[in-house]
């Protein structure tokens, strides 16, 4: 449907775009993600043809929009991030203003302006002054300007921006119900937002592409290790040496402390089965456990990671290998005596348990 | 196109802009019908229509920039620009349905005008060719001014400017001539002679005498053409380097 290769977009010598290449497939949402000032909008204006690229080249359904921009736009819905509506116009004046401009024919603009004002449940302020619309009804008659002659390709810069968490719902409804017979790109930085409604995401920052793949892959890199965290009356010293002779815990970090003689650990392990062997290791060292609570890594953790990379990554898995390396080296600094346990973990852990049960 | 063009007049007539326009252009072409109407006192003076005319050719100059003003500035201000460029139109499209737009409504301003000929005739004898003569020239000066406008208003967001810069622009377009006649400039003569090509109101002059001569005719359209050209420049060149 959508297929851009190669994007790049030049300001004067500064670079918007270093070259972008993503697909977008029918019947999918991609979500397109990153930071303010990553080049989103610069993309999305290029796919709607609103601003030419400096190179590489966009094509809706085959059609350049470089080439043939009347053949590629006609299949193209635009919602840009400020929705383009005239205060002065009434809504089903503006709308019908908008079927003419897209090439709707005269004879069936009524139907499509009612269809997109029922979609978008607009109807009952057809009659008012878009002056005097709140941002959220502005950036629905914006929406339904979007997708008025049902175009197969949707193109939308941060459509929920203004809207009440109601609204948002509808909105949501209304991606995930048109995505069934449309290409739709949406971009934002709200990952709760794009996790709810897109199947693949990207993630550009500073003009290029940190990663392009899947949610459901995204999540399975992200239940890879799972982190326990757990609340421990004992020795802050004590604590991790014990976790750490339990086979299957990858490492212990973040110690926080609580109040005297209470410290918090995150604890990775390999899997669901090591928490058992983990509670029983510390109890039987009269350790007492507090409280015990499953920590999944934050989708927003690994934005934020994915963002701040110098390097371009191909998948997300390298991505995320890369991170864990990080984070293995990183927090173990803080508490001294963790360094050398991170480093070696396994044989020199045993050798302390078995002490211990001496 | 025509669904743009439709929204171009319909918005002048939503907002007081068109209506007042049109309340003053009929305002100071009265005043002046009134004065010239006085000026017939002796027998040996006849009143003719050209010199109203000549006189709101100038009101023009502070009237035309009120209608262009908001052409381009106000669709980026508002943000529609990217409505109006991510549509199937191209630019000239989007160019020329803004021009023809406000061209009508310089059509209704001299249709509303045309009340005092009419007047005229029905007590005295008006020489109809000459007064088609005129009109025609007195269009074309307005497409030119509006040209020039729709090109200033693409240049600044900021519809005040537009008008201000506008006015001046006009301003230089109409006394070009008397530029080109000053003792300074008529002592190099091949600057003056180009400064008098393209001054345009001794195009307005010939035409207000009832002839049209092909080379002012071509002069106008020129005129228009270049204003409107570079009009579309200008916002594709605004395309490159918007973000």
């Amino acid at each position: 449907m959508v297929e851009i290769q190669n994007l790049t977009k030049y300001y004067g010598n500064k670079a918007a775009l270093k070259g972008i290449s993503f697909t977008i497939k029918e019947n999918e949402v991609l979500g397109f993600l990153g930071p303010n000032g990553a080049g989103k909008s610069t993309t999305l204006n290029i796919m709607a043809g609103v601003i030419p690229a400096t190179g590489g080249s966009v094509k809706i359904q085959g059609y350049d929009i470089a080439q043939q921009p009347v053949k590629a736009k006609r299949c193209i819905g635009f919602l840009p991030e400020i929705p383009p509506v005239y205060p002065d116009m009434k809504v089903r004046e503006y709308l019908n203003f908008a079927a003419g401009l897209k090439g709707i024919p005269a004879a069936k603009r009524k139907g499509e302006v009612e269809r997109v004002m029922e979609r978008l449940k607009i109807t009952d302020v057809q009659k008012r002054l878009i002056r005097n619309l709140s941002k959220g009804y502005k950036q629905r008659v914006g929406f339904a300007m979007a997708i008025l002659g049902d175009p197969p390709v949707l193109i939308l810069d941060e459509p929920t921006v203004g809207l009440d968490p109601t609204q948002l719902m509808e909105v949501r409804n209304l991606i995930l119900d048109l995505r069934r017979n449309h290409a739709i790109i949406l971009s934002s930085h709200i990952l709760g937002e794009i996790s709810a409604v897109c199947d693949r995401i990207v993630i550009i920052n500073h003009g290029e592409i940190k990663a392009d793949d899947t949610i459901e892959r995204l999540e399975e890199a992200d239940d890879s290790g799972l982190v326990v965290k757990l609340k421990v009356q004992g020795s802050s010293r004590e604590v991790p040496k014990v976790a750490r002779s339990v086979d299957g815990v990858v490492r212990v970090d973040n110690i926080q402390f609580v109040q005297t003689g209470v410290y918090t650990y995150d604890v990775e392990l390999e899997n669901d089965g090591v928490r058992n062997a983990l509670l029983s290791a510390l109890l039987q060292h009269g350790l007492e456990v507090l409280e015990i609570s499953t920590e999944k890594r934050n989708l927003e953790q690994v934005f934020v990671k994915l963002v701040n990379q110098k390097t371009k990554h191909s998948s997300l898995e390298d991505l995320l290998q890369e991170m864990d390396d990080e984070a293995a080296q990183e927090p173990a600094a803080q508490p001294a005596e963790d360094k050398s346990a991170a480093d070696a973990p396994a044989e020199d852990a045993a050798g302390t348990d078995g002490k211990k049960e001496d | 196109m025509f669904s743009l063009y439709k929204k171009e007049l319909q918005s002048y007539f939503l907002s007081p802009i068109a209506y007042f326009v049109i309340a003053f252009f009929m305002a100071t072409f009265s005043l002046t019908f009134i004065q010239e109407i006085g000026n017939v006192s002796s027998s040996t003076y006849t009143f003719s229509f050209s010199s109203i005319f000549y006189v709101n050719i100038f009101y023009f100059i502070f009237l035309l920039p009120l209608l262009t003003m908001r052409t381009f500035s106000e669709e980026r201000k508002n943000g529609t620009e990217t409505m109006l460029l991510s549509s199937p139109l191209n630019v000239t499209q989007i160019v020329m349905a803004k021009f023809l737009a406000t061209a009508t409504i310089l059509l209704i301003m001299l249709a509303a005008s045309l009340f005092y000929p009419i007047i005229t005739s029905i007590y005295g004898r008006v020489i109809w060719s000459s007064l088609i003569c005129t009109y025609i020239g007195f269009f074309l000066f307005g497409l030119v001014c509006i040209a020039l406008g729709i090109f200033i208003s693409s240049l600044t967001e900021m519809p005040l400017l537009a008008i201000l810069l506008s006015e001046l622009a006009m301003l230089m377009l109409i006394l070009m001539d008397n530029l080109s006649v000053n003792s300074f400039l008529s002592g190099i003569p091949v600057l003056s002679d180009v400064l008098s090509w393209f001054s345009n109101q001794t195009k307005f002059y010939v035409f207000s005498q009832g002839l049209m001569q092909f080379s002012d005719l071509l002069g106008y359209v020129t005129e228009i053409a270049v204003f409107l050209i570079w009009t579309i420049i200008s916002i594709e060149k605004r395309r490159w380097s918007r973000r």
